[in-house]
């Protein structure tokens, strides 16, 4: 860094680290402090579920908001890592370390599967096909009884765990999901404001100039579904070692929606706004607890509003790309204006 | 000679594709018009469903003036509903913005936050386990023709359908306003160009449509004699399975292909467990989209 130089005070480039550090300072430390002063389990709960939905709705900003596919189905492959990982540990007794990765690529092999055939399909068609595969994945855990114990739910005995050291206790589940989140936050902001991400949006646009500008189009959105469900994957690993129990009713349409609420309401196309969606949707019904049933009407709501309201959603998609080439742009190629176009 | 069994399969088959056949007559205008999927139809089937129930426990009149009066929650949603969550979306009337991608993709959304809202408010209203309605009311009385037992409600479901069918084909082919439909659903700008009032016939088309709905669910709530707040999800994707086979906007398409899923879904539970007949719906929707873009009766499409 040449920052100490203070000749590139002026330019973006200097505070390139600062913003980050600030947001590893309140994710690993001013965070879990808070918790660990007011030490009641239901903070830690609300915060690795808070964590656990800012990264499906993190991948689900990757396929809807920037690939522009229109996915309905998100929360079932959210639901077969959860499953993958409460089955590797119930039935073969494999620990945290081995499941999830392992549930990450069993809901993306599964995505690539489903995407094969589908990939055809735009817009609406898109999105009733999804919504179509969801609910018969949600059907498979509700009705094969022998393999998924069906409505009765699985419980998954082991909790988190590195090589073998088991990380207990409400502090070390905390850093475990917060350090797995932020490590595909940073993944999935490396591919949605890189090239790659370019290519993506340029389909979302427009399919047919981007196929005709010689952008693989269906390849590219092959790929990005099954990137997206392996993230959900990974999610589900995390909340089935997180709560101990997992139930085919975590994973319905309603869950896929839920999500689809955060990145809308974030804004479609930025990153920031799908984190902010996903904290705002899980943690106001949560400080709302008080209006008792009153909750999911909120958040029906919340989604109306912003769609009337916000079109954008809360961080647009040019203000969350100026904000992110402005704050955390490592290694922009300066197009001489200072505002790069994004990583290789 | 064919199985009793296999016969009496296909007659519960029948009436069921008919159910689905009475919601999905309704889907299909409301999306052969203005081409949005309109995510709250499943609502406005459980509006009239708990219409009927309020009425019922409140004054309990005869079985005709239940009906008019879910009708008319029918038509009253139908409307709110394309106020709120259709209009405030149709700002700009340009061919851009008309055909554009984000717009239809907004009122889905928007749709779909309605349908939350309303599900929720009506779970907080009467709670979210089964109510039954009143024994002298349902629609279920058996009648046996030949080997085939059938209920009262079979025919009722089927002359209603059938009434709508006919009623609606009417309406669309017969008179002034059909025509108006027929041309904003053919071309939204030209028909605004020869003085046709768009906005009023987007309304009539929801009110008509969501008059159908409601219809259904009181008919439903009538024929299994309970009715919950999520009662209209399940419907409302085999209706949308139903439309989307049928071509999308067919509407004779969309009840022709609800009768091969009820039936497909009757003789599936023979082989397997009643929890996996949803999913020859599934099964069949994703078939159409690959192998059948178009629909079974649909016309053909620029691109699906």
């Amino acid at each position: 860094m040449n920052a100490f130089e203070g000749t590139l005070s002026k330019e973006s480039g200097g505070r390139r680290w600062l913003v980050p550090a600030l947001l590893a300072l309140l994710v690993f430390g001013a965070l879990p402090a808070l918790l660990a002063g007011f030490d009641r389990g239901y903070f830690y709960q609300i915060a690795n579920l808070a964590l656990i939905f800012v990264l499906l709705s993190a991948s689900m900003h990757l396929v809807t908001g920037v690939a522009g596919l229109l996915h309905l189905g998100h929360a079932a492959f959210y639901g077969v890592g959860a499953y993958t990982a409460a089955l590797l540990t119930s039935k073969l007794g494999l620990g945290f370390t081995v499941t999830l990765p392992l549930s990450g690529v069993v809901a993306a092999l599964l995505a690539f599967l489903v995407a094969l055939p589908t990939m055809r399909l735009v817009s609406i068609y898109f999105a009733v096909a999804t919504l179509a595969i969801g609910q018969m994945l949600y059907l498979v855990m509700l009705n094969w009884v022998d393999f998924t114990k069906g409505p009765n739910g699985i419980i998954v005995t082991k909790g988190f765990e590195l090589f073998g050291v088991a990380l207990s206790g409400r502090l070390a589940s905390y850093y475990t999901v917060a350090v797995v989140v932020v490590l595909c936050v940073v993944a999935i902001g490396r591919l949605s404001h890189s090239y790659y991400g370019n290519a993506l949006r340029s389909i979302r646009e427009d399919d047919q100039c981007a196929d005709a500008m010689g952008v693989r189009t269906v390849r590219l959105k092959m790929e990005v579904f099954t990137l997206s469900a392996f993230f959900a994957g990974v999610a589900g690993a995390l909340w089935a070692h997180m709560t101990g129990y997992i139930s085919p009713g975590d994973f319905k349409f309603s869950e896929s929606i839920l999500i689809l609420a955060m990145v809308v309401v974030g804004g479609l196309g930025s990153l920031p706004g799908a984190i902010i969606g996903a904290l705002l949707l899980i943690l106001l019904p949560e400080g709302l607890r008080a209006l008792g049933d009153f909750r999911n009407v909120m958040v029906g709501l919340v989604m109306f509003l912003s769609i009337l309201l916000l079109p954008k959603g809360l961080l647009g998609e040019v203000s969350a790309l100026r904000l992110v080439r402005r704050q955390l742009g490592g290694a922009w190629r300066s197009t001489g204006k200072g505002e790069g176009i994004g990583w290789r | 000679m064919i199985d009793p069994y296999y016969l009496q399969q296909l007659a519960i088959g029948l009436s069921l594709g008919m159910t689905y056949a009475l919601m999905a007559i309704g889907f299909t205008l409301i999306f052969g018009v203005l081409n949005v999927v309109n995510f709250a139809h499943g609502e406005i089937y459980t509006l009239g469903a708990f219409a009927g129930l309020v009425l019922i426990s409140a004054v309990a009149p005869p079985i005709v003036a239940v009906i008019f009066g879910a009708l008319a929650v029918g038509a009253l949603a139908g409307f709110s509903l394309e106020r709120l969550a259709f209009k405030p979306f149709r700002r700009f009337t340009d061919e851009a913005s008309l055909k554009s991608r984000a717009m239809r993709e907004s009122t889905l959304l928007s749709s779909l936050a309605v349908s939350i809202v309303v599900r929720e408010a009506l779970e907080i209203l009467f709670g979210s386990e089964m109510r039954s309605l009143p024994f002298d009311y349902l629609i279920n009385t058996p009648v046996r023709i030949g080997p085939v037992i059938l209920v009262t409600g079979d025919f009722i479901i089927f002359g209603v359908a059938a009434a709508m069918l006919i009623g609606l084909q009417y309406l669309l082919t017969r008179t002034r306003i059909g025509l108006a439909i027929r041309a904003v659903s053919n071309n939204p700008l030209g028909a605004k160009y020869v003085g046709i009032d768009t906005d009023r016939t987007i309304i009539t088309t929801f009110v008509v449509g969501s008059m159908m709905g409601a219809a259904a669910g009181i008919l439903m709530g009538l024929y299994y004699g309970a009715i919950f707040p999520a009662m209209g999800f399940v419907p409302g994707i085999k209706a949308f399975v139903a439309m989307v086979m049928g071509g999308l906007s067919s509407i004779p398409g969309a009840v022709v292909c609800a009768l091969i899923l009820g039936v497909a879904e009757s003789m599936a539970t023979t082989f397997v467990s009643s929890g996996w007949s949803d999913m020859v719906a599934y099964a069949f929707l994703i078939l159409t989209l690959i192998f059948f873009p178009n629909g079974l009766f649909g016309a053909r499409r620029e691109r699906v």
